[in-house]
């Protein structure tokens, strides 16, 4: 069974997306939207979301393995014809280390395998490592953008990139290869 | 979402007259016509090797109100009959031509559906298309289906692009 799994995001959901539109972290690093605006306001702009503008933006769930919520993906500016888009996501506080790879590798795969999109373009403000470090941002970026984001008082650096299967391929090959040394760093008894 | 309550129910296929006492035969199910909210949720609902390709209608990469939106738009009528979906939609070109779907691998449901087709709607000419290898293929061969053609590559889901097959049967009354 896979660490995380894909749903599309339902008005169940909204309640608990919504509390976390109104965490400190999320605000400061995607944005303060929620700082503003009311429950109703929030909840009518998720409704919205899930029954007027599917084909614009998508909301997804990411469930754990037992079913749970632990955080949400979405993707806008969905240029279906040209198959890019840009993907966002946001994991619950409590599930912040324990799913937040697993949560970016299935949303990457479900829009890949089943939106069929080639082309997926990442944003992150500069001061956010919660999923990507520091080092790895200032290796990937293709783009930094200084007064980017105003969020919770303060201007904010972004940095873009996209990511192309060809890209994900050579992440992917990167990232088994770093698991195959790990694991044979811990079958040698730590001896290198 | 606007949800669709007024298309009359299929008459055709036989109503819920046998026995509900457990002591006869077992009753013949009664279909019910779902609106498309209903219909919507019902596909999302279905195990989704049976449902990709319904009618051209994807549950993994629509949500119900999407899913919904398209059933009014393209003015596809589904009716749940026992465990089955079943769904139909008339070629606007030629009414008498109906593209039909079916959630099940058991022919009955569909021949059902294909008899109120021709009665009602004088339907004689039925369309299907499936992805290949589709488990619901039993039943459209199983209705007199033959396969007409392939579309190459006309589906993409999985991480690939699928062929789909389209099907063909005569009902000349």
């Amino acid at each position: 069974m896979p660490l995380v799994t894909l749903r599309h995001f339902t008005e169940e959901d909204i309640p608990v997306r919504t509390a976390l539109l109104r965490e400190t972290r999320f605000q400061a690093n995607l944005n303060d939207l929620g700082v503003v605006t009311s429950d109703e306001a929030l909840a009518a702009r998720q409704r919205k979301s899930i029954t007027e503008e599917h084909d614009i933006k998508r909301l997804f769930t990411i469930c754990g393995p037992g079913g749970d919520i632990v955080g949400f993906a979405w993707i806008t500016s969905i240029d279906w014809r040209s198959q890019c888009c840009e993907l966002s996501f946001a994991v619950l506080p409590r599930y912040r280390g324990a799913f937040g790879a697993a949560a970016v590798g299935a949303a990457h795969a479900h829009i890949r395998a089943e939106l069929n999109m080639r082309v997926v373009v990442n944003q992150v403000l500069e001061h956010n490592t919660m999923l990507v470090s520091t080092e790895e941002l200032a290796e990937r970026r293709a783009v930094r953008c200084p007064w980017d984001s105003y969020t919770l008082g303060e201007w904010r650096t972004a940095c873009y990139w996209t990511d192309s299967e060809e890209d994900v391929r050579r992440s992917r090959e990167k990232s088994d290869r770093r698991r195959r040394e790990i694991a044979a760093r811990i079958r040698s008894g730590g001896r290198t | 979402m606007t949800e669709t309550t007024a298309v009359p129910a299929p008459r055709a296929v036989p109503a819920d007259t046998g026995p509900t006492d457990g002591g006869g035969p077992s009753p013949t199910p009664t279909p019910a016509l779902l609106t498309p909210g209903e219909a919507a949720r019902a596909l999302t609902d279905a195990p989704v090797r049976l449902t990709r390709g319904f009618l051209g209608l994807d549950p993994v990469t629509r949500n119900t109100a999407l899913l919904a939106r398209q059933i009014t738009d393209r003015e596809i009528r589904v009716t749940r009959y026992d465990r089955a979906l079943l769904g139909y939609t008339v070629n606007p070109l030629q009414p008498r031509q109906v593209m039909v779907a079916t959630t099940s691998t058991d022919p009955a449901p569909l021949e059902a559906l294909l008899d109120f087709l021709a009665v009602y709607q004088r339907a004689t000419s039925f369309v299907a298309e499936v992805p290949d290898g589709s488990p619901v293929l039993t039943a459209l061969e199983g209705c007199g289906f033959i396969p007409g053609g392939i579309l190459r590559g006309h589906l993409f889901h999985t991480g690939r692009y699928r062929d789909v097959l389209v099907l063909h049967t005569d009902r000349e009354g």
